[in-house]
């Protein structure tokens, strides 16, 4: 025979407001100072702490573009281009890989990074060619006429 | 650096103003924009010279054309060889881009439609890349080109996020716990074909 009565009243024991506050309290049992143990300090902090927690969501998307943004940009000084002109031209060849793709290459695939920059260089190329009015093929990237759609 | 150019902003304003010692500051002030068009620029930048005037060389159509070929027949070679090293791709799955290889684990913040230990296709890959090449696509590669397979394996849900609104000193206040679906894959290949033109 298995008693299960005793066990469930053991545990179904206490006022309903103890466990209301042990609710909040286990949130901020990490914090510093009385904010860990007084409910009336803990119920601000732990109000606090999720209204940050719910901004940074957002905001750490943001920051992280700029970071990528930033890196993309310093790895493409390094091959004598500047981020806007990277990008730019490579919208004009209709390579849709967003920033981050583009930083983890930068990071981890140095070669594959020189391919981008290669291609967004013969792109700048052509229109500034075109721009200037000669009308005539850059030289350079070979695979450019590759259309596989 | 900056004593060079304090030199030849010296020698530009005794050109100009030979007569009149007493007024040089106020004239170095003044005519330094002025008188930069005059001077050969002493540092380098990219405005030294406009962007057109780099030295390329015009190749012809033909010649463009058969080192085209050229290339493309070495990579078909290449991967008809099967000697590149491991390859990785980046495909576009789930709204986001992913870096993978194979063997690779990816997690995505939602439910798919297929159950666990089904054998999915990505079919959106937009670069790949090997060892000594790689392949961009222009937005994306054909299907018939690269292969890229991946197993559901776990359709499991996020820890609990709380998304917490708080007016001060509006007796406003919103709390909704928030249990998004996920779903673990798992790369199992990345395959070339040789059929690039």
């Amino acid at each position: 025979m298995v008693f299960l009565s005793l066990s469930c009243w053991i545990r179904n024991r206490g006022p309903d407001r103890y466990w209301k506050v042990q609710e909040v309290l286990k949130h901020a049992r990490h914090f510093r100072g009385r904010k860990n143990r007084c409910y009336s300090l803990a119920v601000l902090a732990v109000r606090r702490a999720f209204v940050y927690a719910t901004k940074a969501r957002r905001f750490k998307k943001r920051n992280m573009r700029t970071l990528w943004i930033t890196r993309i940009a310093a790895a493409s000084r390094e091959h004598g281009m500047k981020y806007p002109a990277l990008m730019h031209n490579l919208t004009k060849t209709s390579v849709q890989l967003n920033r981050r793709v583009i930083c983890d290459l930068a990071i981890t695939e140095p070669r594959s990074f020189l391919s981008l920059a290669k291609l967004a260089r013969a792109r700048q190329q052509e229109g500034l060619r075109a721009a200037l009015g000669d009308g005539k093929e850059p030289p350079g990237v070979l695979s450019r006429v590759v259309v596989l759609q | 650096m900056a004593l060079t150019r304090g030199a030849g902003l010296w020698r530009t304003c005794c050109r100009l103003v030979p007569r009149q010692p007493l007024l040089l500051s106020a004239a170095v002030r003044t005519q330094s924009t002025v008188s930069g068009d005059l001077l050969p620029c002493p540092v380098q930048t990219s405005l030294s010279s406009p962007p057109w005037q780099g030295k390329t060389v015009l190749v012809s159509e033909e010649e463009e054309r058969s080192r085209h070929a050229a290339v493309v027949d070495t990579v078909n070679q290449l991967i008809h060889k099967q000697d590149f090293g491991r390859l990785f791709a980046v495909v576009h799955f789930a709204g986001r881009q992913w870096k993978v290889t194979n063997e690779d684990l990816i997690q995505i913040e939602n439910h798919i439609d297929a159950e666990c230990g089904e054998r999915i296709r990505m079919e959106k890959v937009l670069l790949v890349g090997a060892e000594e090449f790689t392949l961009i696509g222009r937005p994306l590669l054909g299907k018939d080109l690269v292969r890229v397979d991946a197993t559901v394996i776990e359709k499991t849900e996020s820890w609990p996020k709380i998304n917490m609104v708080f007016w001060k000193r509006h007796r406003y206040q919103r709390k909704k716990i928030i249990i998004q679906p996920q779903t673990v894959l798992r790369i199992n290949s990345i395959e070339l074909a040789p059929r690039l033109t």
